[in-house]
């Protein structure tokens, strides 16, 4: 039996689901027992394989036009989706912005805050991505796992992945069901 | 009864029982959240909803009344699909991203429904719409932003603490909690009483003080009573690493059935937070308060008492425990013969009802009366502001059509209720009580053999030149009181302090007329205590050469503080640092209320045990303890029977 591919990316998150992803400790070598670890955000390897992996996992919500390019590139090329943590889950922390004007917000942060100094200016390359109002995975794109928590405790993880290396759909509840 | 099948239990309830109470009674679990067991039904939340034989649609069991032949099912694919669907509306109406909050992580129901109902994620986005925080209150904020409007919060404002400044405005998704008219909490006629914080179900009403100090998973929850008073609230301390967190009303006590007031949940940490401990005990050497050794301070004590004896004084506090003020009295009455010795009110709560016991009895109800009265007259004490439960037991049952006549000097506390407020001259409450018992007579609604009533017309035409009071206004109050069921006289201090009872003899022959209840507030946690250890005689400390003073962890009035100004040597037994430790000549640092444990005797004469909830720290011991300390060092051994020492004297309520 071949081993299930595995890709990960983060997008509007902060790592910690992904750090606690490596906090599982020595089960990692379970998991890396069971599957086969293509590219994530802490490998060499940057983009999910062309002809696809079995479970895509990402971390974060979409808060400009590249989360969303990556978004809709893993949906197109796994089998599984994973949202890994209530900002993938929810929107999370990053979706404070959402209850401010999203200009203003920028604005603000590129020019007010205590770091900047008078010169500051809203950057404006069209090379960079283009801020937007910060989106669940779930209103982009099929999510087909649901793991909340900030992060999602190492244990909720580690059922997740096992549960997914062995062919079955995780089912989180009691002190793995954790939105916080 | 009727008899209904829940999941195919057979079971029986009395009649207007609602489901939801039936399949609890029944150990069967409905998931809620707008319910509370201590509030009337609302409907609001649509989580319990459960699927009833024969109906259209899903019913909520909070409101659905159990009737006979009644199937219920609580568990199906369907209910667990409305469930999830009730709950993704609730978390699309706010902001409820869990980990921004206080309550996350076992607090909050919101949550905790969602795990029960094996939410993983909501099916809605918020609206993102945002609500202003109002942070005026100094010991809570409202976070419009997390509430879900079960109105759990207003109907607690009603219908237990009846102050009804809770409310909501506008309709549907903007629906919005107000305070009176909408006004910020801190500029309402919001009392503080903190009982919608302990009721809230998420994070929307915040007690500032416990917030981020930790979960009810991470603390643990004792049950004491509350001595801020002497109603001896039951209350539950939350406390995590020997600090306490927040303070709650315990529902299962039948003292005060779950309401406290602001002093038992903010004021008594507020003092504590602020206070700066006594550590050490101090002795002044050269003009300066130096710390010195237990054995040290005693002997320096006991040298300056048994040197002063002849024109000593000594005064405690009647907050302290009954153990205390005990040993206080064995030591300074029966062992020093002291004849100076009292306890901070020295009888203004008690004097009357003791003199009237001596013939009476017993002769006092107790403050549960007040659940069932359909007509209270409270004379000469502000129950809105002092001795508030008694206030809120009160209030709550005004909308039930319970009638209240307040008769006060001022009557401007009472003010804004809806019912008779009987505005008196100074000291005339005798004469007002007279007018309301000729009043029934002349009425015809009671009828009276004694002499006084002979000529009901001049009693109350006599009643109000003396009162000021309107006759028409006495006769309505009479004509009231004379025709309710089960009336309570609540008074206070202008009946209680008089030793010859007077005012107090004529209230009693009021109660006999119309079976009234009777019920005094006692000022202090353990004024009655106080009261049969005869600790409540007047005392001059002006005269006194030197003065044990011992306040616990109470501050000294500047009543005490003038008093003692010119008395040479001053032994203070004190939690905290205050002016008259500044001014002592021996200090001796004892435990604060949290610190140590101790028995009160509440208004109504039930004896309570306070729990120890805190270790203490440094060198602090418990007041009992010190003092049994100081009677060793001047000869005396004390003995622990306060209980026969409590019941040895007459008392106006039962002690027990």
């Amino acid at each position: 039996m071949t081993k299930p591919k595995v890709a990960s990316d983060w997008l509007a998150g902060c790592s910690g689901c992904h750090m606690s992803l490596l906090d599982m400790d020595e089960r990692l070598l379970d998991i890396i027992d069971l599957v086969d670890l293509r590219a994530t955000p802490i490998t060499d390897l940057k983009h999910p394989d062309k002809d696809g992996v079995d479970v895509g996992i990402l971390e974060g919500g979409i808060n400009n036009s590249a989360n969303l390019a990556v978004a809709k590139m893993m949906r197109e090329r796994c089998k599984i989706l994973v949202a890994l943590g209530d900002c993938a889950v929810f929107g999370g922390v990053p979706a404070m912005r959402n209850f401010f004007d999203l200009d203003e917000t920028v604005r603000y942060v590129y020019t007010q805050t205590m770091s900047m100094d008078k010169e500051a200016i809203v950057p404006k390359d069209p090379e960079l991505a283009v801020p937007q109002r910060v989106q669940a995975l779930s209103e982009v794109i099929k999510v087909d796992v649901f793991v909340p928590g900030c992060p999602p405790s190492p244990d909720a993880i580690y059922h997740v992945l096992s549960e997914l290396a062995q062919g079955r759909l995780p089912n989180l509840t009691g002190n793995l069901l954790d939105w916080h | 009864m009727v008899h209904l099948t829940i999941d195919g239990k057979h079971i029986e309830v009395p009649e207007g029982t609602t489901v939801l109470r039936a399949a609890q009674q029944a150990g069967i679990h409905i998931p809620t959240l707008c319910d509370h067991p201590h509030l009337t039904p609302y409907g609001g939340c649509r989580l319990c909803l459960v699927d009833v034989k024969g109906a259209r649609t899903l019913q909520p069991s909070c409101t659905l009344p159990a009737t006979e032949g009644l199937e219920v099912t609580t568990v199906n694919e369907q209910i667990s699909d409305a469930r999830k669907f009730v709950l993704s509306m609730i978390f699309s109406e706010r902001n409820h991203f869990c980990p921004y909050c206080q309550v996350s992580g076992g607090d909050c129901e919101l949550q905790n429904a969602a795990y029960e109902q094996g939410m993983t994620h909501w099916m809605i986005q918020p609206n993102w719409n945002t609500y202003k925080v109002d942070a005026s209150n100094p010991y809570f904020s409202y976070e419009a932003n997390r509430c879900i409007l079960c109105r759990r919060c207003v109907r607690t404002c009603q219908e237990l603490v009846g102050n009804f400044t809770l409310g909501v405005e506008q309709r549907g998704a903007a629906s919005i909690l107000v305070a009176d008219l909408g006004v910020p909490l801190g500029e309402s006629t919001c009392v503080s009483c903190g009982m919608c914080v302990q009721n809230c179900p998420t994070g929307a009403m915040m007690d500032r003080r416990a917030a981020y100090r930790g979960l009810s998973a991470d603390a643990e929850t004792i049950k004491t009573i509350c001595t801020g008073c002497s109603v001896g609230c039951g209350i539950e301390v939350t406390i995590r690493d020997n600090n306490i967190i927040a303070i709650n009303g315990d529902y299962d006590s039948p003292v005060n059935q779950g309401v406290i007031c602001k002093i038992g949940r903010w004021q008594s940490l507020e003092a504590m937070d602020s206070g700066v401990a006594v550590k050490t005990p101090m002795i002044r050497k050269n003009g300066e308060l130096v710390s010195a050794s237990w054995e040290e301070a005693l002997a320096f004590a006991s040298k300056a008492i048994d040197t002063t004896r002849q024109s000593l004084a000594a005064l405690a506090s009647s907050s302290l425990s009954v153990e205390t003020l005990y040993a206080f009295k064995k030591l300074f009455v029966d062992g020093l013969a002291i004849q100076s010795v009292s306890a901070s009110e020295m009888g203004k709560y008690t004097n009357a009802q003791k003199s009237l016991a001596v013939t009476n009895g017993v002769f006092e109800g107790h403050l549960s009366a007040l659940n069932n009265a359909d007509c209270v007259v409270t004379i000469g004490e502000d129950l809105i502001h002092q001795h508030e439960v008694v206030g809120f037991m009160i209030k709550r049952n005004l909308p039930k059509g319970t009638a209240l006549i307040c008769v006060d000097t001022d009557g401007s506390a009472y003010g804004n209720l809806p019912n008779s407020v009987i505005k008196i001259n100074p000291g005339t409450e005798q004469q007002l009580v007279k007018g309301l018992i000729a009043g029934m007579v002349k009425l015809g609604v009671k009828s009276c053999a004694c002499d006084g009533c002979k000529n009901p017309d001049q009693v109350v035409q006599d009643a109000a030149n003396a009162t000021g009071v309107e006759s028409t206004l006495i006769l309505d109050a009479a004509y009231i009181l004379g025709n309710a069921q089960s009336p309570v006289i609540v008074y206070g201090s202008t009946v209680t302090s008089d030793v010859d009872a007077s005012t107090l003899t004529t209230i009693k022959c009021l109660s006999d007329m119309i079976s009234a209840e009777m019920i005094s507030v006692k000022g202090n946690a353990n004024s009655v205590a106080s009261a049969q250890f005869g600790l409540d005689q007047p005392v001059d400390m002006h005269t006194a050469k030197a003065a044990v003073i011992v306040l616990g962890d109470k501050q000294p009035c500047d009543e005490l503080l003038n008093a003692v100004s010119k008395v040479n040597t001053k032994i203070v037994f004190s939690a905290y640092q205050n002016a008259l430790v500044e001014t002592a000549d021996v200090v001796f640092p004892v435990n604060n209320w949290a610190e140590e444990e101790g028995h009160f005797i509440n208004m109504d004469g039930t004896v309570q045990k306070r729990s120890q909830i805190l270790a203490a720290n440094g060198q602090g011991k418990a007041s009992a303890q010190a003092i049994h300390d100081l009677a060793a060092q001047l000869g005396f051994s004390i003995d622990d029977h306060w209980m026969e020492a409590l019941q040895s004297t007459p008392a106006s309520v039962t002690i027990a």
